[in-house]
């Protein structure tokens, strides 16, 4: 056996993954495990049914009951194809004998109905192992790995039922439907008990059928899992890597050797070889940037490569244009070499490197105290936008001191405003009814928390105070009337009048108390 | 564990592997590890047993409900029939309670997480998988499919992989370190560092065969194989 010629990557899996591996094992020599199988299972099916023909249920648990001796050559093939040595049809089958001998009793007996045959099948055909030795042998093996094998088992009875009835019902529905009115599902099983052998045997016939599908793959799955538990517990995907680094590194020793016999008097540096003499196996890590790459996409690198030349050769890119102009013969290159001859004295040079020192500092103040002034000039500008930018709780607003030119901080007012307003009517009723709406401003600002800005109307107040309460919007009405056609119309309310709001303030004042 | 890492390009005829390789455009080579029959069967019955048992409660509770009650039953059918599994693959990250229990994950074919459109399609063409018995043909098609791909797979673009894990690094044995004498490429570092990790699970005289194989040529003494190994890999590691 040898690791390096193996067909699958090796690596410690998880179980299913194996069982994963298997399938595809099994899917790659579909042909000849399907066709061996078919060809063994086959002709010994027909020549039961012969022979039995009266017991066609006994004919069908003859051959389940034969699969573990059946199971060996697939396994056989499996064991050899796995390591680039897949025997032959013919081949195959004439090892199919020898295969039988060893255990078969075993297998036909007390360990027919093991749910972890798949598994165990390998280390009794392929080590070679019988009676304690095997014993010990399954119990390392087994360690923790029962569980995986007795899942295929389950698994694999419930598929082989499913492409069983499968094909018998792809079968019923391939029936006509005019004839189908005779045949009830019903009708077909009483019937088949008795009258229909030929039905039975129909179904035997499909069961074999059905095994030539699924069990390669069983026995494939079981393969791979015992694979797998070999590869974890004797980590060969380490082995096939150390045997490859020590082939590798032989390989480098040699040519080192040939190197140093023939270069040695000549050159030290043949010393740095062994690593990069060796022959670098194409490795993906190792890819160079104009090695060729993504080999398997629509456009791989090399394409890429000469379509983005050829793009680059073409006119957005690469403008040829030939400009013909006169100049002085080739002063340029005569310059920078007269340079050196004349040198700056030593002074002059520390002069103008003081001089230029200081007009930095002056440009650099000068950008600072630009800046200092423009951040002073737009101060407000500033602060509008900063607040602007912040989180809206952030931009408390301060306590609104005036409305339309209107004082109306609490602060302004006197507490018994309408006291001295009743008191100024006489002398300037327009600084009455100020006072007056002054504070019922005050009243809804404070009180009643309304949003109000210096960029709101009297009106606007009015629509923002509508959700208030009846007789406090009823009040605002009537004062803000009044108040308009004052301070705009210069028309005097009725002394009657300014007494009846001041009242009507009263009442407000007391009820709203009442209500607190 | 190593070989995730690893880029294989897979040509025809190579080695046989579980796992696949997305390449990305920008040349990454994307490591997913289709799921195959066994444990897709396995997580097929938890979600069948799952919905048989939610039918069966909302069956009991909808009995005494007339009419009310039949249509109630005949929706919940629907929705657990038809909607069960696209709902579970698109809200929960191409995953049905049973593909979860089992770390099975539904995604696209280029690898991107499952979209309603691939979803409803996957599972609407059940209906054809099932043929012409108990799904049938959807095995024959995860058997015959080398990426275990049913129809409604193929016809929607999707695959049923194990969900990636972050690999598991093992403790490594307590030795001083010791840089190799040569330059190692990344899959042998990989080995020996697998090697060093699972010294718990190899026999010693395993552990004993596989150094002598490399100790000649990594310049260790025969009788100092396994450690001298130990010593290599902590260095890769860039332990002391």
């Amino acid at each position: 056996m040898h690791l390096s010629k193996a067909q699958a990557v090796l690596r410690p899996r998880n179980t299913w993954e194996a069982m994963d591996l298997g399938i595809l094992l099994a899917r790659r020599h579909a042909g000849l495990l399907m066709g061996t199988w078919a060809l063994v299972t086959l002709p010994l099916f027909a020549l039961l049914s012969l022979l039995l023909w009266q017991h066609p249920t006994a004919v069908a648990l003859i051959i389940w009951w034969l699969k573990p001796a059946f199971e060996r050559l697939p396994l056989h093939i499996l064991s050899r194809a796995l390591f680039a040595d897949t025997p032959g049809v013919v081949e195959s089958l004439k090892a199919f004998p020898k295969l039988l001998k060893p255990q078969l009793l075993a297998s036909l007996t007390w360990r027919r109905l093991s749910l972890t045959r798949s598994f165990n099948m390998p280390v009794q055909q392929l080590e070679g192992l019988a009676g304690s030795a095997r014993q010990q042998r399954m119990l390392t093996l087994g360690k923790q790995y029962t569980s995986a094998p007795t899942w295929l088992t389950v698994i694999g009875l419930h598929i082989e039922m499913a492409l069983w009835i499968g094909m018998l019902a792809l079968l019923y529905l391939l029936i006509p439907a005019q004839l189908q009115t005779d045949w009830s599902w019903q009708k077909l099983l009483e019937s088949t008990q008795h009258d229909w052998l030929w039905a039975e045997h129909l179904s035997n016939t499909l069961y074999v059928l059905a095994l030539v599908i699924w069990e390669p793959i069983y026995v494939a799955c079981g393969f791979t899992l015992y694979l797998n538990r070999r590869t974890e517990l004797e980590a060969w995907d380490v082995e096939l890597v150390f045997r490859n680094l020590a082939r590798r590194l032989q390989r480098g020793a040699v040519v080192l050797l040939v190197l140093g016999c023939v270069l040695l008097p000549i050159a030290e540096p043949v010393w740095a070889q062994p690593i990069a003499a060796y022959p670098s196996e194409h490795n993906a890590d190792e890819l160079g940037p104009t090695d060729p790459r993504l080999l398997k996409q629509m456009l791989n690198s090399e394409q890429a490569q000469q379509s983005i030349s050829q793009l680059l050769e073409q006119p957005p890119f690469n403008n040829h244009k030939v400009i013909q102009n006169w100049r002085f013969g080739e002063p340029s290159e005569a310059q920078p070499q007269k340079e050196p001859s004349f040198k700056l004295p030593t002074w002059l040079k520390r002069l103008l490197e003081g001089a230029s020192f200081i007009v930095q500092i002056l440009l650099w103040s000068g950008f600072i105290l630009i800046s200092a002034y423009l951040l002073w000039r737009y101060r407000e500008w500033l602060r509008t936008f900063s607040q602007k930018l912040l989180p809206n709780r952030q931009r408390q607003r301060a306590p609104l001191q005036t409305l339309f030119g209107l004082e109306v901080s609490s602060d302004s007012l006197a507490k018994d405003w309408l006291a001295q307003a009743e008191k100024l009517w006489t002398s300037d009723p327009r600084g009455a009814l100020s006072l007056l709406y002054r504070g019922l401003l005050n009243h809804l600002l404070d009180k009643h928390g309304l949003p109000l800005t210096d960029a709101h109307t009297e009106g606007e107040v009015l629509v923002m105070a509508r959700h208030l309460a009846q007789p406090l919007q009823l009040y605002s009405t009537q004062l803000t009337v009044h108040w308009q056609n004052l301070a705009w119309g210069h028309r005097l309310p009725a002394h009657a009048q300014f007494i009846a709001l001041c009242e009507q303030w009263q009442q407000l004042q007391s009820q709203e108390n009442a209500d607190d | 564990m190593n070989a995730n890492l690893t880029s294989a390009p897979l040509a025809p005829g190579a080695l046989l592997d579980t796992q696949v390789y997305l390449e990305t455009p920008e040349g990454i080579d994307l490591p997913l590890r289709p799921a195959g029959l066994p444990v897709r069967f396995l997580a097929f019955a938890i979600d069948a047993l799952i919905r048989s048992v939610i039918l069966i409660l909302t069956g009991i509770a909808w009995l005494y409900m007339g009419k009310l009650g039949a249509g109630l039953a005949s929706i919940s059918t629907f929705l657990l029939l038809w909607w069960y599994m696209v709902f579970f693959e698109v809200l929960n990250q191409g995953r049905s309670p049973g593909k979860q229990l089992l770390g099975l994950q539904v995604i696209h074919s280029d690898g991107t997480p499952v979209g309603w459109p691939a979803s409803l399609t996957r599972n609407l063409l059940r209906f054809v998988d099932l043929l012409p018995f108990a799904y049938c043909l959807g095995i024959l098609s995860m058997i015959n499919s080398s990426r275990f791909q049913r129809l409604g797979d193929l016809a929607a673009g999707t695959l049923v992989v194990y969900q990636a894990q972050a690999p598991q690094r093992g403790a490594l044995p307590e030795v001083p370190a010791r840089p190799a004498s040569v330059l190692l490429t990344l899959d042998e570092q990989r080995a020996l560092l697998d090697f060093a990790e699972r010294h718990q699970q190899l026999s010693s005289q395993r552990q004993e065969e596989l150094a002598t194989i490399i100790a000649p040529t990594l310049h260790i003494a025969p009788s100092q194989a396994v450690p001298g190994v130990h010593a290599i890999a902590r260095s890769i590691l860039g332990q002391v």
